[in-house]
């Protein structure tokens, strides 16, 4: 189990930015479209046989020529403005029968991808994904924020369009991230490395399913260009939003009536005021997630947030 | 735990270049854990070593199969006559890594093997009296080669389809290649009515090319005995319930049946078949 380098680039106080697959694929989406304009040059990759399980046997002629592995791959791209390591992992190390990465091999990972960091000297990493909230599809996802230490909060704060987990309904500051954006941050606080989880808000009822959801993405995306202050061509991450609004409208129109007009409820819920009571209860809330779930005939998903 | 703390060594084996034959024991018709008994009892090899089962399988109690108890177990088998080391296994649910590199450890350090064949059953649509074709599964040019004088099917192309995983006797094949160890993976076609039972046929048939590779001089009047048996049960089956004997017989007649009749016929086996004499 081991990173193997196949150079080891000179960076100046670089910042990691690290992600995988998670609900909506949100946070492999955002850093992945970064990755490509920047146009990062792959420097290094984390052992894959001893995390994962092999993804796809190769065989020509009756012989066994490959067996793939999820891929674990390092970046960096020198900008200008921001030296930059990317990290983009195609799985999470999961135990059997668990949905997302938890247990030793999860944190043999987080730590290994921090080892990277130090060894470069990265000033900061930030993880990314997904935020299951009650708003509609229809609304602008925001970014829900979770630094690893306290004095970062101002600065998160600041940041357009993101919000921290004390800004959000009946969370009072309160909440847990699942899988590896959760261990990276945890671990880099243990290790004493500043981090910052960015995480883009996925309507609820989306939660379950095998949707990619780009416009999260997107907003993730323009908050980490906005920080690391640089700009890329986001012609291509809309055109997916394009392209996904109008299959969820199409998915929508098969929807029964009431199930429309109960996700419709949803509109009036996004952003809600701590303060105000909510147009929909949980009560209202859990009936909704059943139908859905039942629709579907999808069993509920583990949520990231 | 690391590779030593899985493994415990009941004797050291003195072999110098021998051949290993790997058989999983949650296999269609159970062909791996046959077919190794089989080697094992008629070649008189002994048990030498095994994996422990903690990290590897879920020990959280023990299920059940045909009113008994089971647990997984991972044992190697050797005989120093024939060059010759069996591992009989239930396919390990968790760290498949430290599992295949704990069988390779077994295989290099203890056992010098510089063969290694992996025993696998692939469900097919036909009868359980039509001739089978054993499908080779080589992890390098030089084994295909070598393969090349024996019946057998050597020509596949194929990729893991999205969603699925690759099997765990590919995993050990590729760990084989990496390590410079001939190897292959021999498929056996077993009928989709016996997948649930036992098809001493197809243990034949696998049993025959390990034999005829591997210079063992096989013993077959266990395993035809076996396949008289159970040729009998079927033919009891067939007599009487009507509907198996025309489904059979289509099959034979190389026809297709219904879902129904599948669904039927898998039924009527299987309760048939596993009765207690």
């Amino acid at each position: 189990m081991a990173v193997k380098l196949y150079k080891e680039p000179e960076l100046e106080n670089p910042v990691m930015i690290a992600c995988w697959p998670g609900i909506g694929n949100v946070g492999v989406m955002a850093v992945d479209t970064l990755r490509v304009a920047l146009e990062a040059e792959e420097f290094g990759e984390i052992e894959p046989w001893d995390f994962f399980y092999p993804k796809k046997a190769v065989i020509r002629d009756g012989e066994l020529k490959d067996l793939e592995f999820p891929a674990c791959k390092f970046y960096y791209k020198r900008t200008g403005t921001q030296d930059l390591i990317f990290f983009v992992a195609e799985e999470q190390p999961t135990e059997a029968g668990k949905t997302y990465a938890e247990g030793t091999k999860a944190y043999r990972m987080a730590n290994l991808v921090l080892d990277v960091a130090v060894k470069f000297g990265c000033v900061r990493v930030y993880t990314s994904g997904a935020a299951v909230a009650p708003v509609h599809h229809t609304a602008r996802s925001r970014v829900w924020a979770v630094p690893n230490n306290e004095e970062l909060t101002g600065e998160v704060s600041r940041y357009e369009n993101t919000v921290l987990m004390s800004d959000i309904e009946g969370r009072r500051g309160q909440g847990n991230i699942t899988g590896l954006n959760g261990l990276v941050l945890g671990v880099a606080k243990r290790r004493g490395i500043e981090a910052i989880c960015v995480m883009g808000e996925v309507p609820v009822y989306f939660q379950g399913l095998p949707f990619h959801y780009p416009k999260a993405s997107k907003s993730v995306l323009e908050v980490l260009t906005a920080v690391l202050g640089i700009s890329i061509e986001l012609g291509g991450i809309e055109a997916l939003i394009e392209r996904s609004e109008r299959d969820i409208e199409l998915l929508y129109e098969t929807l029964p009536a009431e199930m429309k007009e109960q996700l419709d409820r949803f509109r009036d819920a996004t952003h809600a005021e701590t303060s105000e009571p909510g147009p929909i209860t949980d009560e209202d809330k859990k009936r909704i997630l059943e139908d859905i779930d039942q629709f579907f005939k999808k069993g509920s998903g583990e949520d990231e947030t | 735990m690391n590779d030593i703390d899985a493994l415990t060594i009941h004797r050291e084996p003195r072999l110098q270049s021998s051949s290993m034959v790997v058989g999983w024991s949650e296999d269609a018709g159970r062909l791996g854990p046959t077919v190794i008994d089989h080697l094992c009892r008629t070649m008189g090899c002994e048990e030498f070593a095994e994996i422990e089962p903690v990290g590897f399988f879920q020990l959280s109690g023990v299920s059940i199969e045909d009113d008994v108890a089971q647990f997984p177990d991972s044992k190697f088998y050797y005989s120093e006559d024939k060059s010759l080391v069996l591992f009989k296994s239930s396919p390990p649910r968790a760290d498949w890594h430290r599992f295949v590199t704990t069988v390779l450890q077994v295989a290099e350090q203890y056992c010098h093997v510089k063969e290694l064949y992996t025993l696998g059953a692939m469900v097919y649509f036909g009868a359980h009296t039509a001739p089978r074709q054993l499908l080779a599964i080589a992890n390098s040019p030089q084994i295909k080669e070598a393969l090349g004088p024996y019946t057998l099917a050597r020509g596949m192309n194929y990729e893991t389809p999205p969603g699925q995983r690759p099997t765990l006797g590919a995993y050990l094949q590729w760990a084989c290649k990496s390590r410079g160890i001939l190897g292959a993976s021999i498929w056996v076609p077993i009928p989709f009515y016996l997948v649930a039972t036992e098809d001493p046929r197809a243990c034949r048939k696998m049993v025959e090319f390990l034999d005829s590779r591997l210079g063992l001089d096989f013993d077959f009047a266990g395993l035809d005995q076996d396949i008289v048996r159970q040729d009998e049960k079927i033919a009891q089956v067939r007599l009487r319930f009507p509907e198996v004997d025309d489904a059979i017989r289509k099959l034979e007649g190389n026809l297709g049946l219904t879902e129904e009749e599948n669904e039927k016929l898998v039924a009527e086996i299987a309760d048939f078949l596993k009765r207690r004499d």
